[in-house]
């Protein structure tokens, strides 16, 4: 089942488009990690889709349903970016009032577990004009799964939090996850987002630019693999012939006593050299490939 | 809305001002009640009237300053401070104005009850027609200040502009009441101060103005970023 469905999104803002034309497919269950800089239009196209802003121009449907009507509404929660909170209500007080509003009102113990799940729970009865930019983070994502919504957005959901309570957060995540939840979320933390997320999509001035799951974006940015063989000397008698050949197959080539690095363009040719070094003699003790990181692919 | 209704209701009843406007109308109707019968006898009314002829004077006069006071930023400072970005997220934008608008509308109409009760346990009569009137005019001022909160964004203005309305509307009002300027006199019939002059029920009139007012500001509202 779809979860979330858009077809040529876009939003202008006084002639500028912000987003353009996205056509997007996030499938129930997924964590949908969405990347980009900053005024790529990430915030811009989360707010489309929660309600926060209207499309100038195309259109969505939310599990599989309209995103106006109530019951999608109710089965869906949001973290918006950035949000301040009522600064005389306390954060106990914030969960009853936006649980009621969702429909599904909470019984203190169901808000105290939501505040307990984010690490607020010490802080239920103090004021939201008190919290820090981090607790309020906190807040917003307890706000957010306060009424069990089926589908989660989130839109930098720990940015500005110390990292015991990210980590905090991305195992609240994940556990979400596992009882079946649609998570999509943005993030400038890469490295959150590369070991969240079952797929990604790379925004860049209104568009998506790349969208795949970590493996298919690396074997798509894959075209500079750095091989590192460490192996037994190589017989004299083998190796003028290895160093030509392996010249003739990749780039960059390093040869030392023990050592050979080289520079290949795929997989296969990974395991062309391996075969090559046991043919010339050779034993191959450890063989290290160094893969393109999501940092990597993202400043591509 | 009715989440919306109730925080804005009890929101309001927490609120310093909304206290001091309270008592007010309380001391206005204790008073009113108090001296209805001498006031009967100078003005020439019936006693029932004269009990809440200060009440309605005071809400003639200052009702827009008060419902302004209080609710003028009800819809812009949730936008200006993203607090709306929770409501718009969770319930449809028109269950959130009229929850703001009954949120309100409850808030003065509990007020109201509450002082002609005051008036009916002194003076041991009912005036149900003028407490709708009065109700009725309540509902309009509430309906402008939201529309007013729809339509601007900055609450510094809203204020600005709430104030300047509560001064001149209640003159301009009564003026085109009296005057006989067949050019303008016509205007009488949009002013809820000439629905006042009759002991009738055509001040349902006000009601359908309030109903308009609402109903543009969700159009305008269903439009708008948060």
């Amino acid at each position: 089942m779809t979860a979330i469905k858009t077809q040529k999104m876009t939003k202008v803002y006084n002639g500028v488009t912000v987003v353009n034309g996205i056509d997007l497919k996030v499938e129930k269950g997924e964590i949908f990690g969405f990347l980009g800089r900053n005024g790529a239009g990430k915030s811009t196209f989360i707010n489309m889709l929660t309600g926060i802003a209207k499309p100038t121009s195309g259109s969505f449907t939310l599990l599989g349903g309209d995103s106006k009507t109530t019951d999608v509404k109710r089965r869906t929660g949001v973290m918006p970016d950035y949000s301040t909170f009522y600064g005389s209500t306390t954060a106990l007080e914030h969960l009853r009032f936006f649980a009621s509003l969702s429909g599904k009102p909470a019984s203190k113990s169901v808000c105290m577990e939501a505040l307990e799940a984010v690490g607020l729970a010490e802080h239920a009865n103090k004021k939201a004009g008190k919290f820090s930019f981090g607790m309020k983070k906190k807040l917003g994502v307890a706000q957010a799964i306060i009424h069990d919504p089926d589908l989660l957005f989130l839109d930098e959901p720990t940015s500005g939090m110390d990292a015991e309570s990210g980590i905090q957060i991305q195992r609240l995540i994940r556990s979400l996850h596992e009882k079946g939840k649609t998570i999509f979320l943005t993030s400038h933390n890469l490295d959150e987002v590369e070991k969240l997320c079952t797929r990604i999509a790379i925004m860049k001035e209104g568009r998506i630019v790349k969208i795949g799951t970590m493996d298919e974006l690396r074997a798509f940015y894959r075209t500079n693999i750095i091989v590192k063989i460490r192996h037994s000397p190589i017989p004299v008698s083998e190796a003028p012939k290895l160093h030509q050949w392996l010249e003739s197959k990749g780039a960059d080539v390093q040869f030392s006593d023990e050592r050979t690095i080289i520079t290949v363009d795929g997989d296969k040719k990974i395991a062309e050299i391996t075969r090559a070094f046991t043919a010339c003699k050779t034993d191959i003790y450890r063989v290290e490939v160094e893969e393109p990181t999501l940092e990597e692919i993202f400043l591509d | 809305m009715v989440a919306i209704c109730k925080r804005e209701f009890f929101q309001l009843l927490k609120g310093v001002k909304a206290i001091l406007i309270i008592l007010l109308f309380l001391v206005t109707a204790y008073y009113s009640a108090k001296f209805a019968e001498p006031l009967a006898a100078i003005v020439e009314i019936s006693t029932k009237d004269a009990s809440v002829v200060g009440l309605m004077f005071l809400i003639l006069c200052f009702g827009q300053l008060f419902v302004t006071s209080l609710s003028h930023d009800s819809i812009n400072r949730e936008i200006h401070e993203r607090t709306m970005r929770f409501l718009v997220t969770k319930t449809s934008r028109p269950s959130i104005l009229y929850g703001k608008f009954f949120g309100i509308w409850l808030f003065w109409f509990v007020s109201l009850f509450i002082s002609f009760l005051i008036i009916s346990i002194i003076t041991k009569q009912i005036n149900i027609l003028i407490f709708t009137q009065t109700m009725s005019l309540l509902t309009l001022q509430v309906a402008f200040v939201l529309c007013l909160s729809v339509l601007i964004s900055k609450p510094s203005v809203t204020m600005f502009l709430g104030i300047i309305g509560s001064i001149i509307f209640p003159i301009l009002g009564g003026w085109l009441v009296l005057t006989t300027n067949p050019a303008i006199s016509w205007l009488k019939y949009v002013t809820p101060y000439y629905y006042f002059d009759k002991s009738e029920y055509t001040f349902v009139v006000v009601l359908v103005l309030a109903g308009l007012l609402v109903y543009l500001a969700n159009l305008v509202f269903k439009r708008r970023e948060c």
